[in-house]
Order: C-alpha cells, then sequence, then structure tokens
C-alpha cells in the first residue's frame, strides 16, 4: 500500500496544532498509518498507509482530516455536496459509444485558491497514487487536473479512431495522433494496454474542440498542463465503476476546500442509465447509510459501551451520527465507500477509542491442542533418521526443471509448472526431495565426510484426477556420500527405518536414470510402490558437479501413512 | 615449574615414554639404536614415543648424524641371477663370430630398453664393434674387466644384503656414483639409502621428570585398555590404569542432527500445540477462490495480479468449485448475501476464480479449514509454505513459511482477540511489553498489528490479526466470531540461528547447517 512523502509543516497547518514527532506517530493510528522516517532538514514526513479502502487517506488533506476531527471535534461542512445541482458551472456531455470503452466521467471546478510549489506537489503525488494504486494502474481510476481559464464548456467525453483527432501531449513539443502517442509517448506505452483491441478511444475535448487530455494516457500540453500561480481548476476521472469515479473526485474535492478552495459542481450527461442516473452533478454525495445495534457492537466489541459513547466515537471520527432506540443509524462521510457491513463501523469505534484503551481478555473456552496425523508421522521418521545419524536439511520448493529433472537424467516428467516464470531458478513445484539433496551435495564437497542427510518435506505431484489437478504430499529422501558410499549402507537405514515403523517391504530390481543400471530397486509394500533406492548414477553426479560417489533412498510417506493405518 | 604440574605430567606419561626414561642417564646423550635396544621396542613406537617426548619438552635433540648404505633393486636382484646384461651379450658375442643385432634382439633374457643401453655401453667403450648387416665384432676384449667390477660389487652387497657406503673401498664408491648418474634412479642396481640417527639428551625439565620417573621406579604393569577377557579373568584386579591426558581435544564426529530451522518451527509447532490449537494442512496449489474469493477479497484487489502471485500453466483451472460455497461466495461479494454486508457490488467471475496458482497466503488454509466443518469452540494453526511474485534477495525467498491460524468461538470478541495476541506475545516471542494498532487485511474487520518489544530486536511487527468479515464465515457455513492471526516468525528465526540473509534458512552448505545452534535465549 502506498507510502507517501508531506511536509509535517503542511500537515500541521491543516490540522492547525503543531506536534512533537512522538504524538504525530501515535495519532497515525487514527489513519492505519506507520511513521516511515522523518527528515529534519527538508521537513518530510514519509507515512505508509496500509487501508486500501481508504483512499481519502493516502494524502495529507485526508489525514488532517482525520486527526483533526478527532482532536478538535471540528469537521468542516463540505455544503458544496447539498446545493441540489442547481448551480452547475460547467457540463460534461458523454457519448454513447463510451458505454463500451471506458464508461464514466465526471469533474468538478475549484477556485479562490493560488496553486503554488507545495500544494502542486501534493496535488500530483494524490493523483499518481490513487490512479496507481486503487485505479489499478489507471484502468479502473484516471485523473486529469487542468487549467480552467483555457476551457470552454461544455466537454465533450467522446470517442474517436486512432487517427481522427491530433494536439500536443504533455511532454512533448509536436501534434500526435492517439495511435503515434500510444506508440510513441512513454506514457503511451505504459498506459496503452488498457485501450488493446478498441476500435476507438476515450478523449476529452471542449466545446471548441479544443483537446482536454486522452484518458486514460495523457493530458494535452495547451490546456491539461497545471502550473504554480494557477488560480482555477478544473479536475476530471474517468473510469470504469461510477462509485470509484465519483468517490475519487469527492475526494479531490475535499481535499481542495481543505485547503481553501471554492468548489463548484459540474454536471455529467449520459445517454444511458447509471446506478445514480443518467445526469449527476458532481460533487456528488451518495454515501449509504448503515445502522447498527448497540448488543451487535458489544457482542463484536467484547465490552459494554455507553450510547453516548459511541454515538462521541464515531462522530469524531467523521460519521453523521442519530440514534432511535438500541439502533444506530450512521451516514458515513461522503469520501468514503469503505462501510460495507455494521462490523466496518465497530472497527471504526474502537479505532477512536484507541485499541491501547482496551482491556485485553484471554478466550476461555477449552480446546484440545494435536499435530496432523501426517505431521507426527513425519515427526517420527524425522526421529529415527535423526537416530541413525543423519543431518536434516531442509529447502526451497520452488526450484527449477534443471535441478528438479534435467540434472537427474529424467527428461519429461509432469511436474507443476508456473505460468507467468520470473527466473528459470523458480519455474517449478519439485515433485520429489532427492534433488534438495544432490543441491546440498553439490554445494558441499569441502565439508567434513561422511555426509549423512535426509529431508522429510512436501513436494507437489501432478493428479490429472483431482480437482485442482495436482496433490501435495509429503515424502522423505535420505543419501549418504563418501568415498566408499554404497547400496548396502543406505539399504540397511531403510531396513532399519522400516523396522521401527513395522512395514514389511521388498526391493523390485528397476530402471531410473538417477541410478546406476542394476543398483537400483523400487520399495514395494505388497502391490504398492512406495518408494525408490539405489547408487546415484555417476552421470547425475557429474551434472551436479559432486565429487564423491552418493547412494540414497526416498519414500512417499502418505502412502506409507496410508498403508500403515489400514 | 610447580610440583603439581610436574606430578600431573609424570602422571601421564605413558609406559613407553617411561620406558624410553630408564635408558636415560642425567647429563649423557643417547642414541637411536641404543634406545632400541636398550628399551627393547619397535622402532615405529620408538619413533612415537621419542615425538611425544620432543613435544613436551622432556627431551632434546643433540645431535644428527647421516648414515648411508647400499642394498640391491629389484634389477640388482635379478643381475645377481642372470649377471648384468652387457657381459651376456659380451659372452654370446665371443662365442659366436655371426651373432648379430637381430640375435640380440631376439632373446628373452633382455629387455629392448637394456639392450639399447648395453650395446650402446659396450660400443662406447670399444669392446665391441658393429659391422655391415648388424654384426657384432669384438674389439678390445680387456676393457670389459670395468663391467666384471660391477658383477663383483653386486655379490658382495648381496652378501650382506646392505652395507654402509663408507664399508666400501673408494673404487667401489664411485662405480656405485657413477651408476647412478648414467642410469638413472629408475633402472638403477644399487640404491643408497639414507638414515639420520639422532642422539638425544634431557632437557633440564626432562631431568626433573626423569628423577621423579626413577623416583617411582618402573609401573606395576599399567592397564592401558580395559578388555573383556580382563573382566572374566579378574586379570586387572590389583593393577593400575594408565591416566589419560584428559585435556587434548577429541576426534570429531557428523552426528545426526535435526536442521536448526526445523528445530526452531518445532518448537513454535509444540508451543501452538500446547495452547491448545489443532494443526491443519493445504496444498500447495490452489484455485484463487480459496486463496482470494473465500476471503473476501474482490477480484479487482491490487494484488491479484500476474506481478503479485505465480500462476499455474497447465492446467490453467481447477475443475469447478465446490457448491455450495461457490454461490455463497459469489453471492457476497455481488450484495453481500445473506451476510448482512452490502458486498462489493461487482460481477462475480467464475472463471477467475477457477485459476489455479500457487498458495500465496496461509490464510487459504484457514479458508479450507472454515469450509470443512470446524470445531467450535476450535483453535487451529498451520505452517504453511506459501510463494510470491517478488525478486529473491536478503530478505525475500523463493518460497517461506506463513504461521496462521484461525479460533472460533461464542466467546471471540475483539478484546478476546487482543487476549490472544497478548499470549502469542508472551509465549512465542517472550514479551512483556506489547503495542496494538490498528491494521488492514481484506478479510478481517477489526483489524490489528501486534507489536512487542524482543529481547533482543526491541519493538517489530510480531504479527497481524482480526475478526474475519462475516462475509468470509457466512458463506463458509460459519456462524460463530472467528479470529484470524498470521505471525512472521522469520526475523525471530534469523535472530535465533545468527543469519543475516533470509535464503540461508534454506542454505545448501552443509558445513554452515552442521555448525548452526539455534539460540533459545
Amino acid at each position: 500500500m502506498p507510502t507517501i512523502s508531506i511536509k509535517k509543516k503542511d500537515l500541521e497547518s491543516l490540522i492547525g496544532i503543531s506536534f512533537p514527532l512522538n504524538d504525530l506517530e501515535h495519532h497515525l493510528q487514527l489513519v492505519k498509518g506507520e511513521l516511515k522516517g522523518y527528515e529534519a532538514g527538508t521537513d518530510e514526513l514519509k507515512i505508509e498507509l496500509s487501508d486500501s479502502n481508504r483512499p481519502d487517506l493516502w494524502c495529507c488533506e485526508g489525514i488532517a482530516r482525520q486527526i483533526k476531527g478527532k482532536l478538535t471535534g471540528a469537521w468542516r461542512d463540505y455544503e458544496f455536496f447539498y446545493s441540489n445541482g442547481c448551480d452547475r458551472a460547467g457540463e460534461i456531455i458523454v457519448s454513447e459509444e463510451m458505454n463500451k470503452i471506458r464508461p464514466y466521467a465526471g469533474g468538478f471546478i475549484a477556485t479562490g485558491i493560488t496553486v503554488d510549489e507545495e500544494m502542486l506537489v501534493q496535488m500530483i503525488q494524490t493523483q499518481e497514487k490513487i490512479s496507481e494504486i486503487f485505479g489499478s494502474k489507471r484502468r479502473r481510476i484516471s485523473i486529469g487536473i487542468y487549467n480552467l481559464a483555457k476551457i470552454n464548456f461544455p466537454v465533450h467525453y467522446k470517442a474517436v479512431g486512432p487517427e481522427d483527432i491530433r494536439f500536443i501531449p504533455l511532454g512533448f513539443d509536436e501534434k500526435m495522433s492517439l495511435q503515434e502517442i500510444l506508440e510513441k509517448h512513454p506514457k503511451g506505452q505504459i498506459y496503452g494496454e488498457i485501450l488493446k483491441g478498441m476500435p476507438k478511444y476515450p478523449i476529452l475535448v471542449d466545446s471548441k474542440d479544443s483537446v482536454l487530455s486522452f484518458p486514460p494516457i495523457i493530458n494535452s500540453r495547451e490546456v491539461g498542463e497545471v502550473k504554480v500561480g494557477d488560480s482555477e481548476l478544473f479536475i476530471e476521472v474517468t473510469g470504469l465503476n461510477i462509485r470509484l469515479v465519483l468517490l475519487v473526485l469527492n475526494i479531490l474535492a475535499v481535499n481542495l476546500h481543505d485547503r481553501g478552495a471554492k468548489i463548484d459542481m459540474v454536471g455529467v450527461e449520459y445517454p444511458y442509465d447509471t446506478e445514480f442516473g443518467r445526469s449527476i452533478s458532481i460533487p456528488y454525495e451518495f454515501a449509504e447509510h448503515a445502522s447498527l445495534s448497540i448488543s451487535d457492537t458489544e457482542r463484536v466489541i467484547g465490552e459494554s459501551l455507553k450510547v453516548e459513547e459511541i454515538t462521541s466515537l464515531l462522530d469524531s471520527y467523521g460519521h453523521w451520527v442519530r440514534m432511535e432506540g438500541d439502533m444506530i443509524y450512521v451516514t458515513p462521510p461522503p469520501y468514503r465507500d469503505d462501510i460495507m457491513h455494521p462490523v466496518d463501523l465497530c472497527e471504526d469505534i474502537a479505532i477512536s477509542r484507541g485499541y491501547g484503551n482496551f482491556q485485553a481478555v484471554m478466550p476461555a473456552q477449552m480446546t484440545v491442542g494435536a499435530l496432523s496425523e501426517i505431521e507426527k508421522f513425519s515427526d517420527r521418521i524425522r526421529g529415527y533418521m535423526v537416530g541413525a545419524g543423519f543431518q536434516e536439511i531442509i529447502s526451497n520448493i520452488l526450484t527449477s526443471k534443471e535441478d528438479n529433472l534435467y540434472k537427474m537424467g529424467i527428461e519429461m516428467e509432469r511436474v507443476i509448472e508456473v505460468d507467468n516464470i520470473m527466473s528459470q531458478s523458480y519455474s517449478v513445484l519439485r515433485h520429489w526431495i532427492l534433488p534438495s539433496l544432490l543441491r546440498v551435495e553439490s554445494a558441499s564437497s569441502e565439508s567434513f565426510y561422511p555426509h549423512r542427510i535426509f529431508e522429510s518435506g512436501e513436494v507437489a505431484v501432478y493428479d490429472g484426477s483431482g480437482n485442482l489437478s495436482s496433490s501435495t504430499i509429503v515424502k522423505c529422501a535420505a543419501l549418504i556420500s563418501h568415498h566408499t558410499a554404497s547400496f548396502s549402507e543406505v539399504h540397511s537405514i531403510l531396513e532399519t527405518l522400516m523396522y521401527y515403523l513395522q512395514m514389511d517391504y521388498r526391493l523390485v530390481p528397476g530402471d531410473h536414470p538417477s541410478f546406476i543400471d542394476g543398483r537400483m530397486g523400487w520399495i514395494q509394500t505388497g502391490e504398492n510402490v512406495i518408494g525408490l533406492i539405489g547408487e546415484i548414477h555417476p552421470g547425475v553426479l557429474t551434472a551436479w558437479e559432486i565429487h564423491a560417489p552418493c547412494s540414497a533412498f526416498e519414500i512417499d510417506i502418505d502412502k506409507v501413512l496410508s498403508l500403515y493405518q489400514n | 615449574m610447580i610440583q603439581e604440574d610436574l606430578n600431573s605430567m609424570v602422571e601421564s606419561l605413558h609406559p613407553l615414554e617411561i620406558n624410553i626414561l630408564f635408558v636415560f642417564e642425567a647429563g649423557k646423550a643417547v642414541d637411536d639404536n641404543l634406545l632400541i635396544k636398550e628399551a627393547s621396542i619397535e622402532q615405529s613406537q620408538k619413533d612415537m614415543a621419542i615425538g611425544w617426548l620432543l613435544a613436551k619438552g622432556i627431551l632434546s635433540v643433540t645431535g644428527e648424524t647421516v648414515a648411508r648404505s647400499v642394498v640391491l633393486t629389484e634389477a640388482g636382484e635379478r643381475y645377481f641371477d642372470l649377471k648384468i646384461p652387457e657381459l651376456r651379450i659380451f659372452q654370446s658375442i665371443k662365442a659366436n663370430p655371426d651373432y648379430s643385432m637381430s640375435d640380440v634382439k631376439g632373446r628373452d633374457d633382455i629387455e629392448p630398453a637394456e639392450i639399447s643401453s648395453a650395446v650402446g655401453l659396450l660400443k662406447e667403450k670399444g669392446i665391441i664393434k658393429v659391422a655391415a648387416g648388424g654384426r657384432l665384432e669384438m674389439g678390445d676384449g680387456s676393457l670389459i674387466s670395468g663391467f666384471e667390477d660391477i658383477q663383483r660389487l653386486i655379490s658382495i652387497v648381496r652378501e650382506k644384503r646392505e652395507i654402509n657406503l663408507t664399508d666400501l673401498s673408494e673404487n667401489e664408491q664411485s662405480v656405485i656414483e657413477g651408476l647412478h648418474r648414467k642410469r638413472g634412479k629408475s633402472r638403477g642396481i644399487f640404491r643408497v639409502n639414507e638414515k639420520t640417527d639422532r642422539t638425544y639428551a634431557l632437557t633440564d625439565l626432562g631431568t626433573n621428570i626423569h628423577t621423579a620417573v626413577l623416583q617411582k621406579g618402573r609401573p606395576v604393569e599399567e592397564i592401558s585398555q580395559l578388555t573383556p577377557q580382563m573382566l572374566k579373568d579378574g586379570s586387572w584386579e590389583g593393577k593400575s590404569f594408565r591416566k589419560y591426558n584428559i585435556g587434548l581435544p577429541p576426534p570429531r564426529i557428523t552426528p545426526g542432527r535435526k536442521h536448526p530451522y526445523k528445530e526452531f518451527l518445532d518448537n513454535v509447532k509444540y508451543k501452538f500445540v500446547a495452547m491448545g490449537f489443532e494443526e491443519m494442512r493445504g496444498g500447495l496449489v490452489e484455485n484463487e477462490f480459496w486463496n482470494m474469493d473465500a476471503l473476501y477479497m474482490p477480484q479487482f484487489h491490487p494484488a491479484r495480479d500476474i506481478h503479485d502471485v505465480y500462476y499455474v500453466k497447465e492446467p490453467a483451472s481447477s475443475k469447478e468449485i465446490e457448491e455450495p460455497f461457490k454461490s455463497r461466495v459469489s453471492d457476497a461479494h455481488y450484495s453481500g448475501g445473506d451476510t448482512g454486508s452490502r458486498g462489493w457490488k461487482y460481477h462475480f467471475d467464475i472463471e477467475k476464480a477457477k485459476r489455479l496458482m500457487l498458495r500465496s497466503q496461509g490464510t487459504a488454509v484457514s479458508a479450507r479449514t472454515l469450509a470443512g466443518n470446524p470445531k467450535i469452540p476450535g483453535k487451529y494453526f498451520s505452517i504453511a509454505r506459501c510463494f510470491r511474485y517478488e525478486q529473491v534477495d536478503a530478505t525475500h525467498a523463493q518460497d517461506f513459511f506463513q504461521i496462521e491460524g484461525i479460533v472460533l468461538g461464542d466467546d471471540i470478541n475483539f478484546r478476546t482477540l487482543l487476549g490472544l495476541l497478548e499470549l502469542f506475545a508472551l509465549e512465542i516471542a517472550k514479551a512483556k511489553e506489547i503495542e496494538f494498532l490498528p491494521a488492514y487485511f481484506p478479510f478481517t474487520e477489526p483489524s490489528v498489528e501486534l507489536h512487542v518489544k524482543h529481547p533482543k530486536l526491541g519493538w517489530m511487527e510480531l504479527g497481524g490479526a482480526g475478526i474475519f468479515r462475516p462475509e468470509v464465515t457466512i458463506p463458509l457455513g460459519v456462524n460463530v466470531p472467528v479470529i484470524a492471526w498470521g505471525l512472521g516468525l522469520d526475523r525471530m528465526a534469523m535472530v535465533a540461528l545468527d543469519i543475516h540473509d533470509i535464503r540461508d534458512l534454506f542454505s545448501g552448505d552443509l558445513d554452515m547447517i552442521r555448525t548452526k545452534r539455534v539460540q533459545w535465549r
């Protein structure tokens, strides 16, 4: 989740109170924020915000708003949400074909402030964090900020062909077609993926056909560049989900308002139905009312709280609260859309009260602890192996085909492979343990001999009949390496292990490319093959760059356990 | 030297050392030969005991002479029987005027290498000549005496087996030296052995020890190794045992042993069992449904991306999603279903839910357990291997353990959640100072981060927890509150093992694995 960089002074001036750093760190609990660092020279705070459903907190204004409410009880009146759409300062007209391309757009106007350097930096940071993280790299949300003076309303949100329109994008000096922007402009190269396969692309133009931007890719240089000293702004958001578009516009509007701007509504006219109708005036208060009962709250919190206390905790956290008997009715602030269930309000109550103000209680109900059968069985085998003088090994499960198959002399075997490979070294799940032990031998030729090592651990094997086409099982392999390591030496270990496990077994001579011909056997109990044993093939040892002979066995512990239990 | 040390040195003397010391007299030097004779011990035993005494500073070397002696080589032994090749060839030429080079080559008593060297030497000295057609003619036959001298010398050495070089005449000595130069060592007839003969004397320390040893007298027969026979016949009775120097380091062994990281994890596992938790297990491969959807993570969640998790190549999807969970979970996402939630309000994509992936969080195991008719009240834990699409470095491994679990019960609420975490802090991290911070997880509400003051690491995040959202539990058929918790113990494990790179937890370096100790304090 985002880490943002803000000025301590800026935060304090928005709150109206100055703090020592320790106090600030404490107050950051209100926003699930963690102070990552403070640079006294530049007055810069680095804060990590963890709540991915609260993008309103990913900025200086949002953090200040939450802390200020708690400390002073003073909540700003965002009266511009309630002007009933009569005073639209401009309009966006959406064309029919946008429904299939990028259906939703909206905007508002901010006036009466002068953009200074810090404010510009913060605006850009907020825009980036929201569109990258909350907006899934601009797919679901992209934001444009413009100098209002250069725009003539109404603005049209429409679709045009890749070569139909040319304009100068930010960062370039010449007019380019939309297709050229996707191919040549760095932002086009990054975000072009979003528009892939579409016959037409979104464009915002004003009533004089001057291009505002090519969302979600790039603004025009002419209109879409905000500079220090600008005092009238048009802010626009486009996206795939109307709720998210409205939420982000509301956040941006209250942010600017908190810095002293006057917010004016912009109307959007859709030719198709939306969750909120065809004509919406933005900023738009769309928060759903929520309710919770005192008893539900007590059940979640584990403590009985006075009605007044609950009310005051919710109020100081930014909610509008109304009580009726045992019920509390809550309207979340318009910059939040994360209250899905009463438990979300319970958390707000707990945070508002402070987690440190709760008395911890132990769960009192009696339960019996136990390990799983397979873990117990594996632990028994680990005990025998350690007793037999073997050093235990633990290895990564995500490995390479090279290690898992090719170095073992195996050309083809169905294994679980990764689709989105980052590195060939981590591209398959091991289906057996022996390569993990040879990995150790390969790295340990300098280590005092003899080597007696084993690992009991999970592997994933292909299983075409299962729902997930794989099953996870526990296998145990043991390996001996020294100048005269032999079949009979490792056979003695297997014999001893099987004796203590009370398993009758026999060795059936077989062929396996990892082992020397004539010195390999399948370990069978009845008709079930439960493992294999042999002297490792010199070709395999050479592939691993191992310089001493090795003999080894491997058994399927899950299978042994199932036979054991029958 | 203080008396105590002297006594303990005398006590720990080996019988061989004592034997040797009895040969010595203060102020007199003794040589190797005398030692072997007087102490009546083998050469190798003498060498060993002298070595010890020199190392302890009881004896010192006062003189060193090198004696050179001559013995026959294998070839020399053969020439004693057959005579040297030069003489044999000379005899044949003398006896047969038609004797030719090819006759020589046909002989089976002379090797090809010997032929060229022998014929060459005879020719060089002018004893024989090579005529046309390879016929060998007599030259100055009297010059053969030089070779007869060699043959005679072979007989002399043979007779004595070994003879001191100085016991031979100057002429004989130079013959031997000459042969060495010409034939080289490998094909030589004679071998000259060099033997170093040393003389030893008692040092000052040695004189003291010697006096003490003489005073003690020859030991009554000491037992060096108790044998079954002695036990049987009682012959140990009345005898003393040679005392060992127990300060010597023992030989190295390679014991059987648990892996230190597993030892750490085993301890964690036993702790949870002791706290009443039952182990749960799950698969390394999951579908997105159980890894994400069942945990109410919306399908557009930022952590559900090819840059965050590993997907499985073939087959890419599971065959089905189990009912009734499929319908209930998709309802919860869309509208909240019967959970009292308004839901995420989007259309749930079953195909995406079927996508197979490598388990990215241990909570997937908890989701399966919730759906599998868990005990109520119940406590469960798992130590689950998980995979994330991340660059591997000192703090990120390609796979790692997540220690996670759930607690189900009527009495579960925010305060009992805090109580449980307090218990974990004390039992797992031995931390008494703790702090609870608000946190965010997609599947819990309220959510808590547990920070503890670790005895070594200072303040650290030990884990995260919360109460599962009703959107998680109700669709899976659980109608009591459920705590979900997860602990991050890798940093603690790294401190316990004193390693600084997370990849070393799965190291392949056997030396490191064998020598790492788990610090429990």
